[in-house]
């Protein structure tokens, strides 16, 4: 960039005085000799006439302050805390994304369905998870908020706006995986309902959680697809036992996929583990604010 | 006009930040007077940049008294990295784009443009001097709302470049690049009907 054009850029801070005084004496010196500069300075000179005498012809209503303070709920009268956090709760249940709530329960009745069909239960343990997994990944951020920027705008910090979305989608996951697990009781030996809904509680816990940090992270399809595959993982090690290439020590990949397996059937760590990665994500919330343009 | 650049300078004189500071902060705990002092403060401003935006004083009424609420209910989240009037101006910025966003188109500059004279014949300098502010008038009025926010911006409310991206939320390149197009367009509307504009100068 020459002198000129950088100077070009300074003329309109130039004529509102707003250049330091080394900057100003450059464009005075270069004013000088730049006929084309000059007159541009001349050209924002009537601009800024115009506009500063256009606008202190006007006069503010003087009341406009007042006219707000009457429409405010003065700050003595805000709703106690429970009915604060009921409100918050029934705000954003209208932000998620729609298809959101049909999508997740037609996918819970099909499962049920194949389920039934095949009288296989374990068939819900596997499809459950990535069902929560995939609603978490679109219940925050500004690709999935048609009100991201209002979000931003309110008093609600981030963090307990995620909170609210969270609890409204994990207990709709929560309570259609339970009532496709009851479906299921016909299917099920004695006192074995309790087991199976350990088997998905954990890794739904988990999953959920891990694909919500994912997408604040890297985005929802990253998230979708790392989830995804880590649980199919799961079963794709349940299903073949023989090793994918010969060139792999039998031995030490059996051993990986027994642990691997261990992992996903220990609830109490996975809930450990989902608690840890929820903390994660409402931290990442309260950050995600900063770094977004405040009002766009 | 030497006059002129003092204004802004007193203007930009004129906020002492941590009085404002202070104000927002009284704000937050729910002080009315705190809002009503800024008002007082900043009332002026804030009303001048939404009525440049929206070119209708009722809707500018609106915006700014939104933009109070706005600003009552988002004091507590403010972060004083940078200055109230920033902050505020931020606030009306984005409820004047949303009003205007919802409204019906205002009403063509061009009307305007055929009240003047199509011709001027050979004028004194004042005359010459009241039409040119007429046709920057028109030009201005022709213009985008985010390019005549970008000139009330540097040229009314004394702002930085920084400052006046921070207030749009863009980067200093757009507004960089909106002063060239304001530029080139009044520029272009002047000399079209004749004026050269270092007459004025």
């Amino acid at each position: 960039m020459n002198e000129h054009e950088q100077l070009v850029e300074w003329l309109p801070l130039y004529v509102t005085g707003r250049l330091n005084a080394a900057d100003r004496q450059a464009v005075e010196h270069h004013l000088a000799t730049c006929a084309d500069c000059r007159a541009e300075v001349a050209l924002w000179r009537a601009v800024a006439t115009e506009i500063v005498a256009a606008d202190q012809a006007l006069s503010a209503p003087p009341d406009l302050a007042a006219r707000a303070l009457a429409r405010l709920p003065t700050r003595a009268h805000r709703p106690a805390r429970l009915r604060q956090a009921l409100a918050l709760l029934q705000a954003q249940a209208p932000l998620l994304r729609r298809e959101l709530w049909p999508a997740t329960a037609l996918v819970f009745v099909l499962g049920y369905c194949v389920a039934r069909m095949a009288g296989a239960t374990q068939f819900i343990q596997a499809f459950a998870p990535l069902v929560a997994a995939a609603s978490f990944s679109i219940i925050y951020g500004p690709e999935h908020d048609a009100a991201a920027e209002l979000t931003l705008a309110t008093p609600t910090s981030p963090w307990q706006i995620l909170l609210a979305r969270l609890t409204l989608v994990f207990g709709y996951d929560l309570l259609l995986a339970l009532a496709a697990s009851f479906g299921l009781m016909p299917l099920l030996p004695p006192a074995g309902l309790g087991a199976l809904i350990l088997s998905w509680l954990g890794p739904m816990a988990f999953l959920s959680a891990l694909a919500l940090v994912l997408s604040l992270w890297i985005g929802t399809e990253n998230a979708i697809t790392l989830t995804y595959g880590a649980w199919l993982v799961r079963w794709l090690a349940t299903a073949t036992p023989t090793p994918l290439s010969p060139l792999v020590s039998l031995t030490s990949l059996a051993g990986f996929f027994r642990l691997y397996e261990r992992f996903w059937e220990t609830p109490l760590l996975l809930l450990a583990l989902a608690g840890l990665l929820l903390a994660l994500a409402l931290w990442l919330a309260g950050r995600m604010e900063r770094s977004l343009p405040r009002w766009v | 006009m030497g006059a002129v650049e003092l204004e802004w300078n007193d203007r930009v004189m004129l906020t002492p930040g941590n009085h404002d500071v202070d104000l927002i902060r009284r704000v937050a705990a729910g002080d009315g007077e705190a809002l009503n002092a800024l008002y007082a403060a900043y009332g002026q401003r804030l009303y001048a940049y939404a009525l440049r935006l929206t070119g209708d004083p009722a809707t500018a009424e609106d915006v700014v008294q939104e933009s109070l609420v706005a600003a009552w209910q988002g004091a507590p989240r403010f972060r004083g990295t940078g200055r109230v009037l920033t902050w505020l101006l931020g606030i009306v910025h984005h409820k004047a784009l949303n009003a205007l966003r919802g409204a019906l188109p205002l009403p063509e500059a061009p009307d305007e443009e055929a009240d003047l004279p199509a011709e001027t014949p050979a004028p004194d300098e004042v005359t010459a001097q009241r039409e040119q502010r007429q046709w920057l008038r028109v030009g201005l009025a022709q213009l985008s709302p985010e390019h005549r926010a970008v000139l009330e911006l540097i040229f009314y409310q004394g702002l930085s470049l920084k400052e006046a991206a921070e207030v749009c939320g863009c980067p200093v390149g757009t507004i960089k690049s909106r002063l060239n197009y304001a530029k080139t367009h009044l520029r272009g509307i002047l000399s079209r009907e004749g004026f050269a504009v270092e007459v004025i100068g």
